[in-house]
Order: C-alpha cells, then sequence, then structure tokens
C-alpha cells in the first residue's frame, strides 16, 4: 500500500483536478467584469453578477426556490410511498412461511424502473400521459414526475437496511404482543432512519439536478434551475447563472465539510463510549 | 392465523401506495408509450388515430439504424473509458487512509450537488476557441493554432465520461471498501505477483460494483441529448437527441417507438446484468 | 384503513395541482424565447401596473408548437413567436381576436409590418420586431468574396459554418439557392432541394444561434448565417464580420405577441401589449435585441448606431426581393423529414 501510494495519490489528483476544471471556470467567470450581452471573453474582475443575483436579475433565484419547492415536496412524498413500500415488501419476505409472490416481483422490478431506463423515455411518456390527464399546474406536474424517480433511491435504501437485519427483532416485539402498527413505529422506522435518510438526500440531489425529464414535463410558468439554466445556454449565458452556482457549490461544500466532520465527531464519541478506543 | 393474515393486510396497506403510484406512473405510462408509437401523427399538429406499424419500419430506415449504432459505440466506449479511469480511482480511494479517503470522497460527492448543466457549460467555456485550454496552450507554445475542441465528436463524449464517470467510482469504491484483502495477501503469500493477485482475485471479487458502474454508466449515457446541444453543436446524434428532435418536429409516435426500441435495448442491458448476478439494489445505492 | 389509505392518497393528489394553479388575477403568463423582452421592461411594467409577468421559457418554435398543441395553450397567456408558426397557431385555433379598443399605443404599429399573411386583417398578432437571417464572412479568413446563399457550398469553407438550426429556414435558402420559393410545396423540388442540402452539412462547424455566435467571435468559425439579431452584436463585439445581402433575395420575418385562446388573463395581457406598444418601450427593445424596428412612433428614439447598423437597416432595393417564410401546411412534414436527415448525418 505505501509503495505505491505517490503514483495512485498522482493519479486521483490529476482525476480530481479534471472533474474540477470546470468547476473552476465557472467560479472564475463569475466574477467577469465583462458585461456584453454574451460575454464570452474574461475582461477583468468584478462583484457585480453577484449583486444582480441578490436583486433577483433574470429570475434565476426564482428558479431556484422553484426547484427547492418541487425536490421538497418529492423527497417528502417519496420519502414516505418508498419507505412504506419497502417495509411491507420486506415484511412479507421475511415472514418464514411465505415467500414473495410473483406480483411482487414483478412489482420491485417496475418501481426501480424509472433510474434504470434512459431519463427521456419517462420524459417523453410523461409529457403525454400529463397531457392527456389534462393535469396543467406546472409545479404539480413536475413533482409527480419527480416522485417517480425518486421512490427507487429511497426503495432501495431503505430496503436493502431492512434486509440486513436481524428478523429475531421483529419476533421479539411480536411475541411480546406489539401491533403491526406498533412494531412499525417503534422498531422498525427508527431502525430505519439512517437508511431513509440517506435515501432521501440522494433523492434531494437528483430531484434538484433533473433536467431532462423536468424539461419535456414543465407546463406553463417559469422553468426549474436546470430548465432555466439550459434555456440560457441557448440564447447566451448571463453571468449571474455563474455566480448562483459558485454559491450553490460552495454552499455544498460547507455542508458536506459540516456533516462529515459532525459525523466524525459522534461517531469518536460513541466509540469511546462504547469501547475506550480512540476511532480508527 | 388470525394474526398472521391481519399481517398480510397491514404489509399490504405499507405497500398500496407505492404499488398504485407506480402502476400509474411507469406501467401504465409506458404502455402508453407502447400504444402510442402504433399511431401516426397529423399534418401540423397532433396524432391521428389510423393504427399502424408504419413507425416500426421506418425503424430499419438505414438513417435511424445509424444514429443507434453511432450512438451505441458512442455509449460503449464510454463505458470502457469509464471503467479504464473510474475503477482503479474507486480502488485506490479504497485502499486509502480513512482521513484521507473522506476528503477524497466529500471532493467527489459535491459536484454532485452542484448543477450537472452549468459544469457542462464550464466546459463549454474552457474548449472555446480563444478559451483557457487553447490560451494555455499556446502561451506554452504546445500548439501554434487554437484547436479545434468545441463542437467536435470529442467534446460529447469527454462531456459523456465526465458527467458519469462518478457512477462508476462510487459503486467500485463500495464493493472493494468491503473486499476482505486477506484473501489477496494470501495469494500474495503463495507466490502470486500483484499483478496477478489484483486480476484473479481482486478483480472477480469486486464484480459486482463494476458491473453496476458499467450499467448506471451505459443506459444513461444513450439519453443525454443535451450534451450534443451544448458541447457537440447540436452536431453528432444520440439516440436521445433523436428521440428529442422527434419530440421537437411533433412526430410523437415515431419518438415513442424509438423509445420502445431503446427501452428494449436498456432491458436487454438489465436481464444481462440480471443474469451475471447483479441486483438492483446496487444500482440505486452505489 | 386500506380505504382510508386510498382516500389519503387520493387527496394527496387532488391537493397537488393546487399548487400549480393559486393564480391571481394581475399576471400575465408569456411564452418565448429567454430573454426576448429585457428584463428592465418587464420590471418597468410590472410597476407602473401591478401586473406580474410570468416567463416561460421556450428553446425553440418546435417546442412551442408541441406545448401549445399538447395543452391547447391552456396556462398561456400570451406567445410571442414568428411569422409562420403564427400562422399554424391561428389556423388550429389556438388563439384569439385581440380587441383594439383597449389599445391606445395601436396607431404606432407601422403599417409596413402589418397585414401579414398570417393576420391578413390585422386581427390577431400585434409585430414585436422584424429580422433578417444574413450571411456573415471574415474576408482575411475566408479566400473568396461571398455574395450569396450558393457561397455557402464552396468547399473551401469545410467545417467553418456556424449556422442557426431551423428547418424551414435551412432548406428555405437551399430553395432559394436553386431559385425557387422559400415556401415550395412541390413534393418533387423539395426532393431536389434535399438532395442540394445534404453536402452542406460537412460544411458546418455549429447549429444554433449562441452556437454560431461564439464560435464566429472566439475564431472557430469565419462564416455565419445568422439572425440580424446576432450580427448586430457582431457590431460591436467582432467588427471584422462583414455582413452580406445574399444576392438571391433576402429572408426575414416577423415576430409578434398573439393571445391564447384559453388565456384567462385577457386584461392583463392586452394592457402588457400596449405598453410593448409604446414608442420608448418599443425602441429600447428592438435596439436590445438587435431587430428591426417595427414602430413608426418609436424611431425617433432610436440611436445612430441603430441606424448605422447595416444588420437592422436594410436597404430598400433588398428588402423588394425578400421573402418571408411561411406556413406550408402538410408539405411542414416533407420538411421536417429532410432536416431531421439533414441533421443526422
Amino acid at each position: 500500500m505505501k509503495k505505491h501510494s505517490f503514483g495512485s495519490l498522482a493519479f486521483m489528483s490529476l482525476v480530481l483536478l479534471v472533474l474540477y476544471l470546470p468547476i473552476i471556470v465557472v467560479v472564475v467567470y463569475s466574477f467577469n467584469d465583462n458585461t456584453a450581452r454574451i460575454p464570452l471573453a474574461f475582461t477583468g474582475w468584478s462583484t457585480r453578477w453577484y449583486d444582480s443575483l441578490f436583486e433577483g436579475r433574470g429570475g434565476y433565484l426564482d428558479a431556484l426556490w422553484l426547484s427547492v419547492k418541487v425536490a421538497l415536496w418529492s423527497v417528502l412524498i417519496s420519502g414516505v410511498i418508498g419507505t412504506l413500500g419497502a417495509i411491507g415488501m420486506t415484511q412479507r419476505a421475511l415472514d418464514g412461511k411465505r415467500r414473495s409472490g410473483w406480483f411482487d416481483a414483478v412489482m420491485e422490478s417496475m418501481v426501480t424502473l424509472p433510474i434504470m431506463i434512459p431519463e427521456i423515455i419517462l420524459g417523453l411518456a410523461f409529457m403525454v400521459i400529463f397531457n392527456a390527464l389534462g393535469i396543467r399546474g406546472n409545479e404539480a406536474r413536475l413533482v409527480m414526475a419527480h416522485v417517480t424517480f425518486c421512490v427507487p433511491y429511497v426503495f432501495l435504501s431503505v430496503k436493502s437496511r431492512l434486509v440486513g437485519m436481524d428478523q429475531s427483532l421483529f419476533d421479539a416485539a411480536r411475541d411480546l404482543g406489539a401491533s403491526s402498527a406498533r412494531v412499525l413505529r417503534d422498531i422498525t422506522l427508527p431502525l430505519c432512519r439512517p437508511a431513509i435518510i440517506s435515501g432521501s438526500f440522494l433523492a434531494l440531489a437528483m430531484s434538484m439536478d433533473d433536467f431532462v425529464i423536468s424539461f419535456f414535463v414543465y407546463g406553463a410558468g417559469e422553468g426549474t434551475l436546470p430548465i432555466k439554466i439550459y434555456s440560457s445556454v441557448k440564447v447566451g449565458v448571463s453571468p449571474v447563472v455563474n455566480a448562483l452556482c459558485s454559491l450553490m457549490i460552495a454552499a455544498a461544500f460547507i455542508f458536506a465539510a459540516l456533516s462529515r466532520y459532525l459525523g466524525a465527531v459522534k461517531k469518536a464519541r460513541s466509540s469511546r463510549n462504547q469501547m475506550g478506543l480512540t476511532s480508527e | 392465523m388470525k394474526a398472521n393474515q391481519q399481517d398480510r393486510r397491514f404489509s399490504l396497506l405499507l405497500k398500496l401506495p407505492m404499488y398504485l403510484w407506480t402502476i400509474m406512473f411507469v406501467f401504465v405510462a409506458l404502455l402508453y408509450i407502447i400504444g402510442l408509437s402504433f399511431l401516426s401523427r397529423g399534418e401540423r399538429i397532433g396524432i391521428t388515430n389510423e393504427v399502424t406499424v408504419s413507425n416500426y419500419a421506418r425503424l430499419a430506415d438505414p438513417q435511424y439504424l445509424q444514429v443507434m449504432l453511432n450512438s451505441l459505440k458512442l455509449s460503449v466506449l464510454t463505458t470502457l473509458i469509464c471503467i479504464v479511469i473510474g475503477y482503479p480511482f474507486g480502488y485506490l480511494m479504497a485502499r486509502l487512509k480513512p482521513t484521507v479517503r473522506s476528503i477524497i470522497m466529500l471532493l467527489l460527492i459535491v459536484p454532485f450537488w452542484t448543477n450537472s448543466l452549468i459544469r457542462i457549460y464550464g466546459w463549454r467555456i474552457l474548449l472555446m476557441g480563444n478559451g483557457p485550454l487553447n490560451t494555455f496552450l499556446l502561451n506554452l507554445g504546445i500548439i501554434s493554432s487554437p484547436l479545434k475542441l468545441l463542437n467536435t465528436d470529442g467534446a460529447v463524449f469527454l462531456g459523456m465520461v465526465y458527467a458519469l464517470i462518478p457512477f462508476m467510482i462510487l459503486p467500485t469504491f463500495t464493493t472493494v471498501d468491503k473486499l476482505d484483502f486477506s484473501v489477496v495477501e494470501a495469494a500474495r503469500d503463495l507466490g502470486a505477483s500483484p499483478l496477478r493477485a489484483f486480476f484473479t482475485i481482486t478483480v472477480p471479487l469486486t464484480m459486482a460494483g463494476l458491473m453496476a458502474g458499467c450499467v448506471l454508466v451505459f443506459i444513461p449515457s444513450m439519453g443525454l441529448f443535451f450534451l450534443s446541444d451544448l458541447l457537440g453543436g447540436s452536431k453528432s446524434v444520440l439516440a436521445g437527441n433523436l428521440i428529442q428532435n422527434l419530440i421537437k418536429s411533433r412526430d410523437l409516435p415515431m419518438a415513442s417507438a424509438l423509445s420502445v426500441l431503446l427501452l428494449a435495448v436498456t432491458g436487454g442491458v438489465i436481464a444481462l446484468y440480471r443474469k451475471a448476478g447483479g441486483s438492483a439494489g446496487e444500482l440505486g445505492l452505489f | 384503513m386500506k380505504k382510508i389509505m386510498a382516500l389519503i392518497l387520493c387527496l394527496c393528489l387532488s391537493a397537488l395541482p393546487l399548487l400549480g394553479l393559486a393564480e391571481e388575477e394581475k399576471v400575465v403568463n408569456i411564452l418565448s424565447w429567454e430573454g426576448y423582452v429585457d428584463e428592465d421592461t418587464l420590471n418597468a411594467f410590472t410597476e407602473e401596473t401591478g401586473i406580474k409577468v410570468v416567463w416561460s421559457p421556450m428553446e425553440s418554435i418546435d417546442e412551442m408548437l408541441l406545448k401549445i398543441s399538447q395543452s391547447g395553450g391552456e396556462g398561456y397567456d400570451l406567445i410571442l413567436t414568428s411569422d409562420y408558426s403564427l400562422d399554424i397557431l391561428r389556423q388550429e385555433g389556438l388563439i384569439q381576436k385581440l380587441d383594439k379598443s383597449k389599445f391606445t399605443n395601436y396607431g404606432n404599429l407601422n403599417p409596413t409590418y402589418m397585414s401579414q399573411f398570417y393576420d391578413p386583417e390585422n386581427e390577431y398578432v400585434i409585430p414585436y420586431v422584424s429580422g433578417c437571417t444574413l450571411i456573415v464572412y471574415d474576408p482575411e479568413k475566408v479566400p473568396f468574396e461571398i455574395t450569396g446563399y450558393e457561397d455557402l457550398w464552396n468547399e473551401a469553407l469545410q467545417d467553418s459554418i456556424g449556422t442557426l438550426d431551423l428547418d424551414r429556414v435551412i432548406i428555405g435558402v437551399t430553395l432559394k439557392s436553386m431559385g425557387y420559393s422559400m415556401n415550395e410545396t412541390d413534393p418533387e423540388i423539395l426532393a431536389q432541394a434535399k438532395e442540394k442540402l445534404m453536402p452542406l452539412y460537412k460544411n458546418i462547424r455549429a447549429f444554433g444561434d449562441t452556437e454560431s455566435y461564439a464560435a464566429l467571435v472566439s475564431g472557430e468559425a469565419s462564416v455565419g448565417f445568422i439572425y440580424a439579431s446576432f450580427a448586430s452584436l457582431l457590431q460591436t463585439d467582432a467588427p471584422q464580420f462583414q455582413v452580406v445581402y445574399p444576392k438571391e433575395g433576402i429572408g426575414f420575418g416577423i415576430d409578434g405577441f398573439v393571445l391564447t385562446a384559453a388565456s384567462k388573463h385577457v386584461d392583463s395581457a392586452h394592457a402588457f401589449l400596449d405598453y410593448i406598444m409604446n414608442p420608448e418601450v418599443a425602441a429600447h427593445n428592438a435596439e436590445y435585441q438587435g431587430y428591426t424596428n417595427v414602430n413608426k412612433a418609436a424611431e425617433e428614439y432610436l440611436s445612430d448606431a441603430y441606424w448605422s447598423n447595416p444588420a437592422v437597416c436594410i436597404p430598400d432595393d433588398v428588402m423588394k426581393g425578400s421573402e418571408i417564410v411561411q406556413d406550408v401546411g402538410e408539405a411542414q412534414s416533407i420538411y421536417t423529414d429532410i432536416y431531421t436527415a439533414f441533421k443526422l448525418q
């Protein structure tokens, strides 16, 4: 491990550098002083685009707000549907006597299908079906579409947690006379919490970033942030977009670092408490 | 017995919302697409109600076949490059010290949280004729006139690898992380060279992650139409572009027929994956 | 229990549309290209009237027609789009007549840009700007003089043209280079045009408006076939480019507003249109977009730069030979197929 660590670090740094190149460009160009209608060249440093952003120029903040709203609704709904679905499915399978039937097997494939097939197919499908059903509200259309591809993330996350769990826990509770609802509330759900959270975060990220499906689905009204960015690229991107995205990158970093830090602190504390050992 | 029945009812109740949602928005929606593919487009706007298989006949048109083949070729190539770069990356990452590892993980995850379109737009600026990359190379004296980078097939390919490589790295990382390295060490003790140990022990044992990565890279790569819009000058055409063009020209039945074809290709890939022992769970969790 | 769950689900589903339908009276929903009316104008309008403007961005005319045909126009009040698509919207009954008694600025419009084929009686459309499609080229980099469409096929231009990306216009100029009308419907002539068009592909560096513009400014492309708006921008950003009025005849178009038949904010929409016809607003937006002004009363507010810009001030003798893209009815599907084949090479 020691011996190839220099070469491997160099390789990894190179990959990461390439991964970050466009992000660096986006951040640098957010400070571009160029005020041409379609600014292409970097002409100097300025923070004017950040001012414009906070003045609400270009409607990018509104677009971000729409994205956030849609993502939160989608995660909320898919979180409930996906978690309950995963619990319902595994409960039957863990029962011991009954194996899950063909219908469950088919449904399981069907549930995960939205993240397995190219997005454009679902986009087309949602577009025609929403129009056939006469669903016009922009946000409703977006939320319904997003819930559909968010459910699999939550479902898979919770299900893998449950499958790896010791069945005797539930059996013990049932033997002691707890009702199904009680087991669900007091045992299953708390045990699934980490899986629900991680699945929801993944779903949140996917919803915020979705362009292909949203592009076909969105109706009358401003688009989500990705749609807004795409239509801006088509007519010439204002550096306001760069400013917004730079701030989002910064926020993501702070959030990620903070959650790592808090996680590490918690872990260190609990392992010290449990075994008197320092963490790793 | 009674308790058992209650249990069953309860779990059915838990599953019901998900089942209903899935039937409505996945099953019915896809059936609708299949149905639509047997109709034909109206003259200016809309769809006529004549049932026809002509859309499928048109799929055999060399023009469409060519696009599907090109698209497949690009997807396969993207998957290969993602393996070549992503697998070692995921592997090395899992072998790092936990502290370094968590930093790299963080660096890898954060771009996920930033809009993928804006990152592609960053590439656009970078690759422009008078953009930073060309300027840099010119200043170094490596090239004497600006290279044609943007609006080429190469740029689309780059964008695709760029957008999808995390989906190769993460599943690889997860499986390598779970790997019991004492097996590898045993092989080494028995005299296997590092390379041999790697290819005969590590790779087969981490096949699950590698396969999940391939599926996660290969499938979306056929549909990412905006990459060719933004990096390829709307020139190079993927299966996704073809469908998008057809939707734009309001030929929804033909777009549906192509979607069905794409669905079949995807289904084939997933079936292969399942047959090779992969599970859906690996795909959603990396 | 099951019933309760189903009920809850139904309630959830039925409550969802409410999220998107919380409409106030004082709003106007516009569907058009992103930024096609200056944001300052929109804000000033909202300030003056209290009517909020919701701008739904569209990527292309095709996307707009798809959206409108799918939704019947519900949710949108005004659509700002180009000539032939205005005609399609009218013929499909998707737009309604305007109530001119609600306008105070209607008389400002320049009659030259009215009574067009898409609206012969001036009942439906408020013209916004007009513009030509132009060839621009950098004489330093192109070894010969470009005078017309025919030159775009020249082998010396391999991989060096940035062009707009609209089927009707690209096929239209192909027809023009062969001496036909841009609105040809004869399948045989169109088949010939297809033959002619296909080899143009290898000369094209980038499709799309901003793609081409960026390619021109950055020096990747030396020839552009672009809208006047982008030619206007080049005047300041890359003055080495020379504007050519193609000798086969210039193609021009008019972009205008129409009111959807499904509009729920008819009064607000009229107020917005009246505001757009205000001379100062019209002058500002024509200059801002780099297109030709269609408002007679606005002329006194236009700057010198406007009057000296060859991309927007087209000489009368050039305009005489101009042609406008019109709806071709059933032949549209032939155009679509040709263009798809062209792009798929």
